[in-house]
């Protein structure tokens, strides 16, 4: 049986109010917030966040797909860089999918059709989106930003693979070309009607008929939404009932892209009882439908119920592109970067079996005794207590104090490193947190990514 | 090496935003008067040390930083960086080639020029790209201060304190970057640097120079009768990432410890506050000054600040420190302050330091940390 073997989603502790946006263009409230990147975002470590947590608990992948409208690089892999932070081994498989909007449902069919081909017995799609509207648009007002993971696997499914179904309409809608920072798009009734309902009504029907189901019998609808209402208006007229449509979290969270087919389906597993048939749509120049039938109770998605605050409209907008913008990063040599990837990315340490100490770097002296025999790579925990820390207001931050902490590590092992999505009225010495990836400061033309820790949930 | 070296010449530059002296004028101001107060020609020495942290602009890059302001060519010169510890470390090696009978006659110039940048601080040139990206001096600081704040049940008000101090003996000192007394509640009420540190509990960013004209110790009575000799001397080296050590403890510095027992070892001093009659140590920010009381064994770890407190390190009290005014209100020029602090000490000693005088001062101590409390230089003058 081939299926999927796990979820999760991940979506930024940052909120900003939509009439805190609307406010300042002068126009009249607009209800809800949206989920938004901190400064040290992107989609690159959104998309880690969200794998993060299947890889941690879960089988290794052989292969590791990233999907995303919006990922950092042009020209050079996030999955592969996702993939080292995830500690996974150099033989796994690591794509990157871009380009379409349907770009994580896209991912996700060619996930399960390298499984039912037998090339691979597990992967793991990981699809992140960081929208960037123009201002004043509508489209900032919706736009939001997050990342879902999901795993697609022979063992331990939870929810079979019935049949996959796609078409393609070179349909202009929303593009953003290779000089564009912010999405494009004419928004009209026509996008609507001649776009997003011609394709996704009929990619489901055909799908539908494919796998001989009646739109009645679907029990759960994960379909892409371009405002946050249009797709309902498309299962109504599939003769879906509007019940049975998955809340994509828009009111909260936004219009999330690529991400948004994932972030339902993985939260319509959570939903799903045994039997239950589930429906995945995603839009984009055409559109991708999935058809999945629930075996066992769906898992537990990891809720990140802290949300903080973005505050005003130009800390927002300074947020959002204070790390392009900005420099004076250090240059990363290709020389430095490779020989300490397995601590800096991978975050591995040493472990001397003379006196037991974890530590950080990875040493061939143990720096607690000096041994130099039998000292062995070990991974690091990625969560920890805050040791001592500073609340430094001279470091370079959009959002001064910058947070820097001494974090001593479950398993052993301390560790320095910047403090984020934090109120900073919260730290404290004994505060449990996490290792997150992060952006650091830009350098020699190159996105730099490190660790950065944040309160683990249900802290502070 | 206890009496073997003595100390005939020093000089010290005004310390402050020095933005219209370059780095060669101000070595050349330093390193001159240094000459004059031995009744020395520049040609007499036989070598020279420079101490220099961070070369920006080309200059004080090498040894040539010196030569070359001093327009002195052919003699040898070495440069020396060991962080904040840079211009002690600088002396202790003209001291030992002395001593060593190597040099009869050896230039020590310790001069950093930090206002040439066009950025606050120091600069992190050199640190690894993204380890430490986040830390500043004061950060590195106050995540001790704040780890000694848990432990000890220690506040801001007694960081106030050596700010008030420090700052009094500063406003009796002409070459001090800030000549102004503070009061406890403006250091409390000052905008915040790094928790628990506000601006006054910070020392400044300062340009500035000092030297000293060195000499084997028998020699030195025909340049003049009131030298100063090198009683004791002591240099440590502890991890420069001590953020990775799950076996600091953040609440003071062992190298401090280390250096200072050695150099109480060969100057033969066995109780430091009685024995010792002022002390210049590193007051880069205000928790360092009560953490180098106790790891200098003025008192016992968590006991500094009761000995702020009760005034015994203020100009009148049994062991005044920082009577120049520290880095805290003298300025820290990073590798000049280890020589300017040999400068105040000598200036002491002689008994010319007029309203910040310590009467009957014979044996005075110098104290440099540098990085994050990895490198501790410790030296002891006294009278002959």
């Amino acid at each position: 049986m081939i299926g999927i073997s796990g979820a999760a989603i991940y979506v930024p502790r940052y909120r900003i109010a939509r009439e805190v946006i609307s406010a300042a263009w002068g126009k009249a409230p607009v209800p809800g917030s949206k989920a938004i990147c901190h400064f040290d975002e992107d989609t690159l470590t959104m998309g880690y966040a969200a794998a993060s947590r299947l890889t941690r608990t879960g089988a290794e992948p052989g292969r590791l797909v990233f999907a995303s409208t919006s990922a950092p690089y042009w020209q050079r892999s996030s999955a592969s860089q996702i993939a080292a932070a995830c500690d996974l081994r150099a033989s796994t498989g690591t794509m990157d999918f871009g380009g379409s909007l349907r770009c994580g449902t896209s991912a996700l069919i060619a996930a399960i059709e390298a499984v039912q081909a037998g090339q691979v017995n597990h992967v793991l799609v990981t699809v992140a989106e960081r929208r960037d509207a123009v201002p004043e648009s509508t489209e900032e007002l919706m736009f939001g930003d997050a990342a879902a993971a999901i795993a697609m696997s022979r063992e331990g499914v939870l929810a079979e693979v019935v049949a996959t179904h796609s078409r393609s309409d070179d349909f202009l809608d929303e593009w953003r070309r290779d000089r564009d920072s912010q999405v494009q798009g004419y928004y009209s009734k026509y996008s609507l009607t001649r776009g997003f309902e011609a394709n996704v009504g009929p990619v489901v029907k055909e799908l539908l008929e494919k796998a001989g189901v009646p739109p009645s019998e679907i029990a759960l609808a994960a379909i892409a939404s371009p405002d946050g209402r249009s797709h309902l208006t498309c299962a109504k007229a599939l003769g879906i009932a509007l019940h049975r449509v998955v809340d994509t979290c828009v009111a909260q969270v936004g219009v999330t892209g690529a991400a948004m087919p994932l972030m339902g389906l993985a939260l319509a597993l959570e939903a799903a009882k045994p039997g239950d048939l589930i429906l995945c749509a995603g839009y984009g120049d055409g559109a991708d439908a999935l058809l999945f039938r629930s075996i066992s109770p769906g898992p537990g998605l990891l809720r990140d119920s802290k949300t903080i605050d973005a505050g005003t409209y130009p800390l927002f907008r300074k947020s959002r592109h204070y790390l392009l913008e900005g420099s004076g990063g250090a240059e990363i040599s290709n020389v430095l970067w490779k020989r300490e990837a397995s601590q800096n990315v991978r975050l591995h340490g040493t472990r001397c079996p003379v006196c037991s100490r974890v530590q950080f770097p990875i040493t061939r002296i143990c720096s607690a005794c000096r041994n130099t025999e039998g000292l062995e790579e070990v991974r690091l925990g990625r969560t920890g207590r805050i040791f001592t820390f500073t609340k430094d207001f001279l470091y370079d931050a959009p959002v001064q104090p910058a947070i820097m902490t001494v974090v001593d590590l479950d398993g052993g092992g301390r560790f320095l490193c910047q403090m984020t999505d934090v109120d900073e009225r919260e730290v404290r010495i004994g505060m449990p947190v996490e290792l997150v990836l992060r952006r650091m400061r830009e350098g020699a033309a190159n996105h730099h990514y490190y660790w950065k820790c944040r309160p683990v949930e249900g802290t502070a | 090496m206890k009496d073997k070296v003595a100390i005939i010449g020093v000089g010290c530059t005004k310390f402050g935003d020095q933005f219209d002296l370059s780095y060669e004028d101000m070595v050349a101001d330093a390193a001159n008067a240094a000459f004059a107060d031995a009744g020395i020609e520049p040609e007499r020495i036989d070598a020279a040390w420079l101490g220099t942290f961070s070369p920006y602009g080309g200059h004080g890059k090498a040894s040539v930083g010196l030569a070359d302001a001093l327009r002195l060519y052919g003699k040898p010169i070495t440069r020396v960086e060991n962080f904040c510890a840079t211009g002690t470390d600088a002396f202790r090696n003209a001291a030992m080639a002395v001593a060593s009978g190597m040099y009869d006659v050896a230039l020590v110039v310790g001069a950093e020029k930090l206002k040439n940048r066009p950025t606050r601080g120091l600069s992190s040139e050199g640190e690894h790209p993204y380890q430490t990206d986040g830390l500043t001096a004061p950060g590195i600081f106050a995540m001790a201060a704040n780890r000694y704040f848990h432990q000890f049940n220690v506040g801001r008000e007694s960081l106030a304190k050596v700010a008030v101090k420090n700052h009094h003996n500063g406003a009796r000192n002409q070459k001090a970057h800030f000549q102004m007394e503070v009061s406890e509640e403006q250091v409390l009420n000052a905008p915040m640097v790094a928790w628990p540190f506000g601006l006054f509990d910070c020392c400044p960013t300062t340009d500035g120079a000092a030297a000293a004209v060195i000499c084997r110790a028998d020699m030195a009575k025909p340049f003049r009768d009131d030298f100063v000799v090198l009683k004791g001397m002591g240099l440590s080296v502890t991890s420069g990432r001590p953020w990775f050590d799950s076996g600091f403890e953040y609440v003071g510095f062992s190298a401090t410890q280390t250096a200072s027992q050695a150099a109480y070892k060969m100057a033969g001093i066995s109780d430091p506050v009685r024995e010792i009659d002022l002390a210049e140590v590193h007051d880069c920010f205000t928790w360092t000054e009560i953490s180098n009381y106790e790891d200098l064994g003025f008192c016992r770890k968590g006991e500094g600040a009761h000995f702020i407190a009760e005034g015994r390190s203020s100009l009148a009290g049994d062991m005044p420190v920082n009577t120049s005014g520290g880095l805290k209100s003298f300025g820290h020029p990073i590798g000049a302050s280890g020589v300017r602090m040999i400068y105040e000490v000598v200036t002491q000693l002689r008994g010319q330091a007029e309203r910040r005088q310590v009467r009957d001062a014979e044996l005075g101590l110098v104290h440099n940390l540098g990085g994050p409390g990895s490198v501790a230089c410790v030296l002891v003058l006294g009278r002959p």
